[in-house]
């Protein structure tokens, strides 16, 4: 299972008037974790959505595992790119929790046990479990988002694409995303998101695209992107280790906590705290 | 996206017009056409009243494009029925057993045309040249309840909005493995695509219908409006020509004197 | 100005209340924050502030909910809502729908409450600039993106003036530039001595703004302090409330002994640079 995605000079226009993308190159490899994250308008959304074909390129093209997704069909691509929509409203359809999970991985034919196995994994994977009979629409919002994610889980893609998955949730669903990422990651999922969350962008990701007015102004890990960004729009670990003057970014608070032991011991007095990993 | 694509905006003489004598003469051309029973009236109207109007407001182009859009489907049916089954019809062109095509039927065939096509025409010339808040603007101005102008103007606004929506649903499921093609899995597909669409806008009627409490919409206070609508003594003597045509085209037939 | 006596609410055919025994009272001009997990009743909570609980939710209210001294549950809503703006979780759903360009949907309210044509014009203007989207004056209000939307939604209540402003998760779909844009506005309201209620989860705009915050947790008031007993106290994670990562940062490095314990826990960036800095120093 190969699914690298590979977008050549992709541009985008809404209309004559619009342009969405202009000129994307990048390649984004099985199972690498990456943030698309840039302002409001920037084509974030519509970036990640030419990834299924839920967006066509008005010139340049985008190769998934080798197939040009100008010639499939948005259901034909399924089998290979899971996509969460920003508004759950969007998908939800199905009168439990589980009749929605379970769609998914029907519409790709995939046996009865086998659906049943992938229904019961997305659903753990989402702490759902407890609520598979649930009606999706007596859910409050947070959990709803949880269904859509849980019900492209399912479907067990090589890639899977989730757009904005943190707006609006709480601490729970942010570790319950944190965990879908991490799981996915270590079963050689591609994880993409967009998201305006810098700490949960570099908590949970080793590739970062910076989108800005339809641009790829930045592509690479965190710590090469967050460079002479606005302080007030950096990651707050790395804007305090920055400001202490280290020489590494520490993306997890584990990470900067032993970075402050190991350099607390092995700084010489004087000396700003510094760390190279 | 909505009703507004109709809108061409433009700074021409006929766009500063305040939309109630665009309407007032969308409502003259076809109180008009109707009510004189020669096919030269309609005609007039369209050659001589809507052609410059539209020629001047510069919408030309896409009134020409629009027009046979809108009136083809009409004046096809219209012929269809009237120029077969007209039941008065005595000079007989061609027969098929019970189906005749008459002089008679012809002719009232090209009238009722003419006159749909008027009054297509006076409208679709009210839409392309007229915004459509202005135009309920000015309706509220004179008299229309604000909760019947938000009904309309809502429906033009927001079932667009609902389009855009069903396409995400749509689009959504596909994004799910869903096939489309084939018709009878078409049918199948139904379920799932409105699932979402009728929860979706059931729970947003609520939420709405909260949200425009908030913005005083139940408020009892005298309204304002925020578009300004120019009106002249020109205007107000032009509105009341064209309702003085109208009147006397009625009366005429009413009379008898046109035909 | 906002008074809750032992509010209880249910929304129609459902078991489980939807707020339970709130008591709380917020003095005109404050700023209180709320936050807590998703189905906490946030939402409920606000809509109760405007009165929209129950006139238009439907369902039973208990207790008393009363805004610069008027009973919500008496007065009606017309009245109401000249003292309570509120905006709405979903900017889409703020749209009237009736109104075809921006600057028409933001006078949608004030045509409502028949402000005067030139007043109107200077409250609009002086709203899309002070939320940075005067370039969307002419744009159909369903032809923006989610943010936008927000901004507008934002922008609709504010030209209206009300003595208090609700707002529920209002910078949820903002990138980092239009939410410094929405705080900026509310900072200017609390400047003008307006009531601000909001629920958000941006924890540093709510330090800087909120002269309280509110935590809820299944309907209930479980937390109630300034920001910073509210954002450093350790129950914060178990109400599904995420403390910063400064705070975090030295909660964890307290535990390795490695920030001192009579030196409290920061939760923005000033206060964590300088403690931490201090820490390396000390160890000098």
């Amino acid at each position: 299972m190969r699914a690298d995605i590979r977008v050549e000079s992709l541009t985008h226009d809404y209309d004559a008037q619009v342009t969405a993308l202009r000129g994307i190159t990048t390649t984004v490899r099985q199972g690498e974790r990456v943030a698309v994250i840039g302002p409001n308008g920037a084509g974030k959304t519509t970036l990640v959505q030419h990834f299924n074909g839920l967006a066509r390129p008005t010139s340049g093209r985008v190769l998934v595992g080798g197939m040009d997704t100008a010639e499939h069909s948005i259901s034909a691509l399924a089998a290979e790119v899971g996509f969460v929509f920003q508004n759950p409203a969007d998908q939800l359809h199905a009168r439990t929790v589980a009749a929605e999970v379970r769609f998914g991985p029907r519409n790709l034919g995939h046996a009865d046990d086998v659906v049943a196995a992938q229904v019961a994994a997305a659903l753990a994977a989402t702490g759902l479990t407890g609520l598979a009979d649930a009606h999706p629409y007596h859910l409050a919002p947070a959990q709803r988002k949880l269904v859509a994610i849980a019900s492209v889980l399912a479907m067990d893609t090589p890639v899977v694409v989730l757009d904005e998955p943190t707006t609006g949730q709480d601490a729970f669903a942010l570790d319950v995303l944190s965990a879908v990422v991490e799981d996915l990651a270590g079963r050689g999922r591609t994880v993409i998101a967009t998201t305006h969350d810098m700490d949960f962008c570099v908590e949970n990701f080793d590739r970062v695209l910076l989108l800005t007015d339809g641009e790829l102004i930045a592509d690479g890990t965190p710590a090469e992107v967050f460079t002479d960004t606005d302080p007030q729009r950096l990651p707050q670990l790395f804007r305090l280790s920055g400001e202490l003057g280290w020489g590494s970014r520490p993306t997890t608070v584990d990470e900067f906590v032993a970075g402050l032991a190991a350099g607390r011991a092995a700084a010489p007095p004087g000396c700003p705290v510094s760390l190279e990993s | 996206m909505s009703a507004v694509m109709f809108f061409q905006d433009g700074g021409s003489p006929v766009h500063r017009l305040n939309p109630v004598t665009k309407l007032a003469l969308a409502l003259a051309v076809t109180t008009t056409a109707f009510a004189i029973p020669v096919f030269w009236a309609p005609l007039l109207l369209v050659l001589l009243v809507l052609a410059p109007a539209v020629v001047v407001a510069g919408v030309g182009r896409t009134y020409a494009r629009l027009l046979p859009l809108f009136a083809a489907p009409l004046v096809i049916s219209v012929f269809l029925l009237q120029g077969l089954f007209f039941p008065e019809g005595t000079t007989v062109l061609a027969a098929w057993g019970p189906v005749a095509v008459t002089a008679e039927g012809l002719s009232f065939a090209a009238l009722t045309s003419l006159r749909l096509v008027a009054m297509l025409g006076a409208f679709l010339f009210l839409l392309l040249t007229t915004h459509p808040g202005a135009l309920m603007s000015a309706m509220v101005e004179r008299g229309l309840s604000p909760k019947t102008s938000y009904v309309v103007s809502a429906t033009l606004q927001i079932v667009p909005a609902f389009r855009t929506r069903a396409r995400n649903v749509l689009r959504a499921q596909q994004a799910r493995g869903l096939d489309t093609t084939g018709l009878r899995r078409r049918v199948r597909t139904l379920l799932p695509l409105i699932g979402p669409l009728l929860l979706g806008s059931l729970a947003d009627l609520e939420a709405r219908a909260v949200a425009m409490e908030a913005r005083a919409f139940g408020a009892p206070h005298r309204r304002t409006a925020l578009l300004a609508l120019a009106d002249s003594p020109a205007q107000r003597v032009a509105r009341l020509l064209m309702a003085a045509v109208a009147v006397a085209a009625v009366v005429a037939n009413v009379v008898g004197v046109a035909r | 100005m906002i008074e809750f006596e032992n509010v209880g609410f249910a929304y129609p055919e459902t078991a489980e209340p939807a707020l339970r025994g709130i008591a709380l009272s917020v003095p005109q001009g404050q700023v209180c924050g709320v936050v807590g997990a998703g189905g906490a009743g946030k939402s409920t909570f606000a809509a109760a502030i405007a009165g929209m609980v129950p006139h238009v939710t439907g369902g039973t209210l208990t207790g008393a909910v009363r805004v610069a001294g008027r009973s919500m549950a008496t007065t009606p809503l017309a009245e109401a809502v000249t003292d309570v703006g509120l905006v709405v979780q979903d900017p889409f759903n703020q749209m009237s729908g009736a109104k075809f360009t921006v600057r028409e949907e933001l006078a949608f309210g004030l045509e409502n409450l028949g402000v005067p044509r030139a007043e109107m014009v200077e409250r609009i203007d002086a709203v899309l600039a002070e939320l940075g989207i005067a370039h969307l004056a002419d744009r159909s209000p369903f032809g923006l993106s989610g943010g936008q939307q927000q901004l507008v939604a934002i922008g609709a209540v504010l030209v209206m003036r009300p003595r208090v402003v609700v707002l529920d998760e209002p910078t949820s779909q903002l990138d980092p530039a239009s939410t410094a844009l929405v705080f900026g506005a509310l900072a200017a309201l609390r400047a003008g001595g307006i009531t601000v209620v909001l629920v958000e989860h941006k924890v540093a705009g709510l330090v800087e703004l909120a002269d309280r915050v509110v935590v809820l947790a299944d309907g209930a008031i479980v937390l109630d302090g300034t920001p910073h007993e509210v954002f450093t106290d350790e129950r914060l994670p178990g109400f599904g409330v995420s403390p910063t990562r400064y705070t975090r940062a030295a909660r964890q490095a307290a535990e390795h002994g490695l920030w001192p314990a009579d030196r409290p826990l920061p939760v923005l960036f000033p206060e964590a640079a300088a403690g931490f800095a201090a820490l390396s120093e000390r160890s000098a």
